[in-house]
């Protein structure tokens, strides 16, 4: 098994695939905590909400009604949260934090069911990107590349943001020192809220890309939520370097561990992200120094 | 530093006798809920005994509890060992696990705290989860309750068992008020203050830290043994970083740092979960709304705002007054 070429393909473009799902997820959840310093547990709920927007959307302005409107859903849900809980709890301290965005898991769990019920939702895969394709002899689903190739293009877009324009330039600084950065001129109130929209916009892209290859529930939302925790930490807090570097290694871990050690999967990754913790406690690529 | 007021001191007096008159008259419901009172109340003890005094806080209690649970119900069953042995046993290894967990987390605070003790607590979580040892989700059962039969009495009997319950949460807050009375307790108190000056007094930081968290460790571990005991059934879901929240939300709701605060709030949760939960079964929603409106309106607790309003009045009203909604 382990000899053959298709198998080594398959599993790293499904290690890829998990990669990039969480990588949507975590960089949101980074960049909000690397520029604001506020943890949001709740982010798992936000993309939660997505796959909801986007299951529910997808019966009458079919899929890509939903995975066009679930981001903006998202956002806006993003926007509301910031003025009412984040702004407020932005300097109370990481334990205040951790308290108000966990009432919001609860929150958002039992709306969730209140709305759309306990049942698990599906939706179909879009026309276009359904079936199979043969990739380095091995078939593959097209909707699996797709989820690659989005997750490729927003971390292509992010860098592109991030290291070549203004706004990028003026995220930078935020997270270098937010207070100098406000010393010379920019508006870094508007940049918090900002990066918090977009990050839960991410999110509910991710939630609409993911509801169709998982079951939508109301709990998903808390499922995903450790595993992205996981990336961020390992990656180190902050940094979108540090995002891209924690999917890539939580994806491959944990697929390759599935099938390589299935006896040992779960507790190697948490076995990883411990030595990480004893040996580099602020994370491989932190954002600072 | 701890001290007992005058004020802790009644309303212990208050709950203890309170529990106990009420073991002696409830029926069987109100003493099941009374036991369930009393697990968490062991839990929070042990949660507030680091992160209201050591200002460490935890997300992994939930899973210490659980290792507890499991150490029991294992040495019990498969060791064949009888029921006391099996707790000393069991809590002896949550409080081991405890310690290196305790080492390795002090060398980060705040968010990376919470990180480091969530990422311990799930790897536990997905351990036992994954172990045919511990019959994987399908949990274990036939934990067994101590034999007391020595002195007459039966633990399998309701009432015996809520009493037993109680005693073992007054010998729990005995042991945090004792360790908090103790130098590592000043200790961990003056570290939560200012760990570099603690630092340049000599303390070995780490070590104050992770003794601290092992001793939290054993309580939670006790916690655990009385869960596995009372409903005799043990799933991996009682090591879930869920449970680790809900036992912050019952202390920040109780009253953080106070010791007394969070028994209050064992109590009010347990009960309002089991009034509310026969209304609506969207309970959760409803202890997220409280907790989001406690957090947001910075009120210390139910027990701090009464200390709070307590001490403004028995002192000179001074300039500020608490006006905090709880």
């Amino acid at each position: 098994m382990t000899t053959d070429l298709g198998f080594w393909v398959l599993q790293t473009l499904n290690a890829l695939q998990l990669s990039m799902l969480l990588f949507l997820l975590s960089v949101g959840l980074t960049v909000i905590f690397g520029l604001m310093h506020f943890v949001n547990l709740a982010h798992g709920s936000l993309y939660a909400f997505g796959a909801y927007v986007a299951a529910t959307l997808a019966g009458t302005l079919g899929y890509w009604g939903g995975f066009l409107l679930a981001p903006v859903a998202v956002a806006a849900l993003g926007a509301v949260l910031y003025y009412t809980l984040i702004r407020s709890q932005r300097r109370a301290g990481p334990m205040a934090q951790v308290l108000v965005t966990f009432g919001l898991i609860f929150v958002a769990v039992d709306a969730t069911r209140l709305v759309w019920g306990d049942l698990p939702i599906g939706i179909a895969i879009p026309a276009v990107l359904d079936g199979q394709v043969a990739l380095l002899g091995v078939q593959y689903p097209v909707y699996r590349l797709f989820i690659i190739a989005l997750g490729l293009s927003v971390l292509g877009i992010l860098t592109l943001i991030l290291t070549r324009t203004q706004i990028g330039a003026m995220i930078r600084a935020g997270v270098d020192n937010d207070q100098m950065a406000a010393c010379l001129g920019i508006n870094v109130e508007r940049m918090f809220f900002l990066v918090f929209v977009v990050g839960c916009a991410l999110a509910g892209l991710a939630g609409a890309v993911a509801a169709p290859v998982l079951s939508v529930t109301p709990d998903m939302g808390l499922q995903i939520l450790i595993p992205t925790l996981i990336v961020i930490v390992i990656g180190g807090l902050g940094s979108l370097k540090g995002a891209v570097a924690g999917s890539l290694i939580f994806g491959f871990v944990q697929t390759f561990g599935a099938v390589l050690l299935p006896t040992l999967s779960s507790v190697l990754i948490y076995a990883l992200l411990a030595a990480v913790l004893v040996t580099r406690p602020q994370g491989l690529l932190p954002a600072k120094g | 530093m701890f001290t007992h007021t005058p004020l802790r001191l009644t309303t212990l007096a208050i709950i203890a006798a309170g529990s106990l008159a009420y073991a002696f008259a409830a029926g069987f419901y109100g003493l099941e809920i009374l036991a369930e009172i009393a697990i968490l109340a062991i839990l929070v003890i042990a949660l507030d005994l680091v992160a209201g005094f050591g200002g460490m806080v935890s997300l992994c209690h939930g899973a210490l509890l659980g290792v507890g649970a499991y150490a029991f119900t294992v040495a019990a069953n498969e060791a064949g060992l009888t029921a006391l042995p099996a707790m000393i046993l069991a809590v002896a290894l949550t409080s081991a696990l405890a310690f290196p967990i305790g080492a390795v987390c002090a060398r980060s605070t705040g968010i990376y705290f919470i990180m480091a003790t969530l990422a311990f607590g799930q790897m536990a979580y997905s351990f036992v989860f994954q172990s045919p040892l511990f019959g994987g989700d399908d949990g274990l059962s036939g934990a067994p309750r101590p034999d007391l039969s020595v002195v007459g009495i039966d633990l399998t009997d309701s009432r015996a068992f809520a009493v037993y319950a109680i005693l073992l949460v007054a010998l729990a807050y005995l042991v945090a008020a004792a360790t908090l009375r103790s130098g590592l307790g000043r200790s961990l108190v003056g570290l939560h203050h200012n760990e570099k000056r603690l630092r340049a007094l000599g303390l070995t930081v780490w070590r104050a830290k992770a003794t601290a968290f092992a001793i939290s460790g054993a309580l939670a571990g006790l916690a655990g043994c009385l869960a596995a005991q009372h409903t005799q059934f043990i799933s991996p879901g009682l090591l879930s970083w869920t449970v680790s929240g809900e036992a912050l939300v019952v202390v920040i709701l109780g009253g953080l740092g106070t010791l007394v605060g969070p028994l209050l709030g064992a109590i009010l949760f347990v009960v309002l979960k089991h009034e509310i939960s026969a209304i609506t079964p969207y309970w959760h929603a409803i202890v997220g709304l409280i907790l989001i409106a406690v957090v947001m309106s910075r009120a210390p607790g139910v027990f701090g705002f009464i200390e709070a309003r307590w001490t403004a009045r028995t002192r000179k009203p001074q300039g500020k007054e608490a006006t905090a909604d709880a």
